[in-house]
């Protein structure tokens, strides 16, 4: 088996007692659009950083089409990388800008020029190349520092949360911008953010981050449709939880005993070990759950219109919250207090037993 | 409520008039030393019978003055020079290190400030003497760095911490080494706080007196020094004009140092 493209192996960083990457293994083949999805903390910034050089690993390896890159000083790794934070320089012209790699790399004068015109053009700022960063928006200077990561033609670019500094309008007209640019150039990206919205919109696939490790790594459509975990299910998508315990598995399948005394059946979570007597937690996506004449009864506590359908609040008679939407037709069945009862197909239903083994 | 001076109502004249007597009170000397430079009075009469330029051909004419003058300029440019580079090198350590001890450090770098001068200056006499250090242009510098280091660090760690180190990192992940990211890079951009500390560091050497006493031979003196053996020998407007022109190259300065401050907030 060949090596992939760029491969993460066994990577751990640890900070006296605080171990903040826990032997993650990503494997990138060329061209990928990558996600480190994550909440803050997680470890995804730091694996990022450690890719660029700019931390030290404790263990583990980093490859680059099969030769270890960690002896090579970030100056030399070739990475493209866009930070969080501003970091255009200051007392350069937005050309100026983007031509430092090139310069720095000793390439002639109209090699640069012609290289420095082509870049603006992809990030389509030509007409700011004489300003100062200082003159430029968030989001224009953000495109520079894109253009400026890409000058010298990186095989990997580096994206660490480059537009949470930006409003929602904003992000999602550079996120068509980055996507457009992935096509266009055919670089391989990893790009970390916090937003799920923005990791789905974006990302060929997405590597989920939870203290330290990687929780699952897949398509958005995988992780959606088949969180490993529960905190997948929670993170990517909407999703309703309600603890039971397991009764009985049957191969991919487990039958849970909910509070009430009705048994529900799911798939269980991939790797997942479960047995009767455990407890787990059964998930269902909102989307699935439908009003029918049997099934589990919950109370009504607040009915929103929300456009398209309405967002129907209730409450198990264990206490348990749930939601779920419905069409607007429905509205009148919904008025806070009355009971309904809600039911959904087998398949849409996930087990996660709580207690999984830690490794 | 705050106390606004729109709020002040008839104290604000009062205000004035203060603000007015302390500002007349610091200005007047300089005033009045300028005025006696040009002054046709050799015995220093205020106002001035009439005015007169020979206080300052009388400054040409005796080499004295163009010499300590030199010297001072000498000293006070290599001051300048040191001070800045070891302060560079000490605000990085502060401003960027994370290692145990750096605000114990950092009031070490400090207390140059606080010791008073005289005390220091008996210290660096007899370290000197030891040394042969005494009277040398070398002796010199080195001690007018000690007293001009601490401005040049806070001036330079001001101006570093509000440097992003990501920009510096950016220029590393471009492909410049770590060494030619903040040659190109940052030391660009903190500019303004390397000029004002060279200004202050130069400032600081070029009126020091009190260790310059200490130090000073016949052959080697500074511009202050001189002033201050004239002084207590005749009291000639010559004095009078030598400062005018110290005055002057002061102000200079510090207009510079105040509008490159003023520039980088902008």
């Amino acid at each position: 088996m060949t090596d992939p493209f760029l491969h993460v192996d066994e990577l751990r960083m640890a900070y006296g007692h605080v171990t903040a990457v826990d032997h993650v293994s990503i494997e990138i083949p060329k061209g990928e659009f990558l996600t480190f999805l994550g909440p803050s903390g997680s470890g995804k910034s730091t694996t990022l950083y450690a890719i660029a050089g700019l931390l030290e690993p404790t263990g583990g390896d980093i490859r680059l089409e099969g030769r270890s890159i960690l002896k090579t000083p970030p100056h030399r790794r070739n990475m493209g990388m866009v930070f969080q934070r501003y970091t255009l320089f200051p007392h350069l012209t937005v050309a100026e800008n983007v031509a430092f790699p090139l310069r720095v790399r000793g390439c002639p004068g109209a090699e640069v020029d012609a290289k420095v015109k082509a870049m603006l053009a992809l990030v389509r700022l030509e007409k700011f190349a004489d300003r100062l960063p200082a003159k430029l928006s968030g989001g224009q200077q953000q495109r520079v520092a894109l253009a400026r990561a890409l000058a010298y033609d990186p095989p990997v670019l580096l994206m660490d949360e480059p537009l949470s500094a930006l409003d929602k309008k904003l992000r999602e007209e550079i996120q068509v911008e980055i996507r457009r640019i992935h096509r266009e150039t055919g670089v391989t990206i990893l790009y970390v953010t916090h937003d799920q919205e923005e990791a789905l919109r974006l990302s060929d696939r997405i590597a989920l981050f939870n203290a330290g490790r990687i929780e699952q790594i897949g398509t958005c459509a995988d992780l959606y449709a088949r969180p490993d975990s529960h905190f997948v299910a929670a993170f990517i998508g909407d999703s309703n939880f309600l603890s039971g315990t397991i009764e009985s598995v049957e191969g991919p399948m487990a039958s849970v005993v909910l509070p009430d005394g009705s048994r529900r059946r799911g798939t269980l979570g991939r790797g997942a070990k479960a047995g009767p007597g455990m407890t787990a937690e059964l998930m269902v996506r909102p989307r699935r759950i439908v009003v029918a004449d049997e099934g589990l009864a919950v109370r009504i506590d607040d009915c929103t219109f929300l456009g398209d359908d309405l967002v129907i609040q209730a409450e198990c008679h264990w206490g348990q919250e749930l939601w779920f939407r419905a069409p607007l037709a429905l509205a009148g069945q919904f008025t806070p207090g009355t009971i309904a009862r809600v039911n959904w197909a087998e398949e849409d239903a996930l087990v996660f037993p709580t207690h999984t083994v830690q490794v | 409520m705050l106390l606004t001076y729109a709020r002040l109502g008839s104290w604000r004249w009062v205000l004035l008039g203060l603000t007015l007597l302390v500002t007349l009170y610091l200005l007047l000397p300089i005033v009045f030393i300028v005025a006696l430079s040009f002054g046709s009075s050799q015995w220093m009469i205020f106002p001035p019978p009439g005015w007169t330029l020979r206080w300052y051909e009388a400054l040409a004419e005796d080499p004295r003055w163009l010499e300590t003058a030199l010297t001072s300029l000498e000293v006070g440019v290599l001051v300048a020079a040191l001070s800045v580079a070891l302060g560079l090198a000490a605000a990085f350590a502060l401003v960027r290190g994370r290692f145990r001890g750096r605000q114990v450090l950092r009031l070490v770098f400090l207390t140059p400030m606080v010791l008073p001068v005289v005390i220091f200056a008996v210290a660096v006499y007899g370290f000197y003497l030891r040394l042969g250090l005494n009277g040398t242009l070398l002796g010199f510098v080195l001690a007018h760095t000690v007293l001009a280091f601490p401005f040049a660090v806070l001036t330079i760690s001001n101006a570093l911490a509000q440097f992003d180190p990501s920009i510096e990192d950016a220029a590393i992940l471009c492909g410049a080494s770590p060494l030619a990211a903040k040659w190109r890079v940052t030391l660009p951009n903190i500019r303004l706080g390397l000029i004002s500390a060279a200004i202050f560091s130069f400032l600081i050497s070029w009126d020091e007196v009190v260790v310059a006493i200490f130090m000073g031979s016949p052959t080697l003196q500074t511009l202050p020094v001189h002033i201050w053996g004239m002084l207590r020998q005749d009291l000639s407007p010559a004095v009078a004009a030598a400062s005018s022109i110290l005055v002057g190259i002061t102000l200079v300065l510090m207009l510079v140092a105040a509008l490159l401050t003023r520039k980088s907030k902008a």
